[in-house]
């Protein structure tokens, strides 16, 4: 879902970053995205480039790493890897995560429902403190 | 200048930041600043045609009088719901999100910005119409208002389980209308209260203002 939302928050993130460190050029871009979050890693990846475009960080090679959802069952204390169903219907209603053992819905989120932006590669300037 | 990196052109800058993160530590920043202001803030989530405007109205004629109320209305496009509430005589901030399907930490912040947040001391917030988006971007108020209607069928509260589980208090809206569109309304409290046990459930028709005082009470206003 909000591809373009996120593909903002990551662009704006990115440019800060390199203009914090008077970068002249973002060569690469590595992002971490959890299955939880329901972003389309192509659709983000696409949306990024247009974003970029005109930018410090245009043309930035874009790596996304996948991660899968980690939930503990609060009810029998079960933690593993969830699957997030690549299924349409969850556009339209969040994804309730089910512990695998007992069924229930009472789940704490360990991991997977994070956007993050890793690092980025960058040429020009730093290094002169 | 030198490129130091000999083989590998350039150089890492480790960023590590969880964008999820920061919708919610924006919303947490927006409610330190009502706290601080002595405000009380209450989200209004409900889907487009559930009555959010119409109740709002009721609540603001029943309580401004005894509360210094403002009021932001969040919408697509239009400003209908804005005029609509600045007809009970409270200030109303309208919020155009140009294509957003919810409000979120960042635009709820601007909009504080422009508000004497000293002057008041009630302000409603009237979600953009959906009951899916705003589930994943909490605006950082102290209160969730969840409207479901029986105009929108039965199953609003077992399709929608994340929203019930983040409110604090649900209204079922339209009862006069219950019979008509053929909705138990008790089974759709049960709904609600079967994915969120402590939630408040009130029934309500906004538009009649039957059980409005409901709303009030289950908000401790």
């Amino acid at each position: 879902m909000h591809d373009v939302t996120a593909a903002q928050r990551i662009a704006t993130t990115v440019l800060q970053a390199a203009r914090e460190q008077g970068a002249e050029r973002v060569e690469r871009i590595d992002l971490a995205l959890g299955a939880m979050t329901m972003l389309d890693p192509e659709s983000l990846a696409f949306w990024l480039e247009q974003i970029l475009r005109g930018t410090v960080a245009e043309g930035a090679e874009v790596e996304v790493e996948q991660l899968p959802l980690r939930v503990r069952c609060k009810d029998c204390a079960w933690e593993g890897e969830v699957e997030v169903p690549d299924d349409p219907i969850y556009h339209l209603m969040p994804f309730a995560p089910k512990c695998a053992v007992c069924g229930s819905d009472e789940i704490e989120v360990l991991g997977g429902d994070a956007c993050v932006v890793r690092r980025i590669r960058v040429t020009g300037a730093a290094e002169d403190d | 200048m030198a490129d130091t990196n000999a083989p590998d052109r350039g150089r890492d800058i480790v960023i590590d930041v969880d964008l999820s993160k920061r919708t919610s530590e924006l919303a947490d920043k927006n409610l330190a600043l009502l706290k601080a202001h002595g405000v009380r803030g209450i989200d209004v989530l409900g889907s487009v045609g559930s009555g959010k405007t119409t109740l709002i109205k009721q609540l603001v004629r029943r309580l401004k009088d005894r509360y210094a109320i403002a009021v932001i209305a969040g919408d697509i496009t239009t400003r209908i719901d804005a005029d609509r509430i600045e007809a009970e005589g409270v200030p109303v901030l309208q919020i155009q999100t140009g294509g957003a399907c919810h409000l979120d930490g960042e635009i709820v912040r601007r909009a504080l910005g422009r508000l004497d947040l000293d002057a008041i001391d009630l302000l409603i917030i009237e979600n953009v119409g959906n009951l899916i988006c705003p589930a994943a971007f909490p605006i950082g108020t102290q209160t969730r208002l969840l409207l479901l209607s029986v105009t929108e069928g039965p199953y609003m509260a077992v399709k929608h389980p994340v929203m019930v589980r983040q409110a604090d208090v649900a209204v079922i809206n339209k009862v006069d209308l219950a019979d008509a569109m053929e909705v138990d309304v008790t089974q759709l409290a049960d709904d609600v209260r079967s994915v969120h046990p402590q939630i408040k459930v009130v029934s309500i028709a906004a538009r009649s203002g039957e059980g409005i005082d409901g709303v009030i009470a289950a908000l401790e206003l």
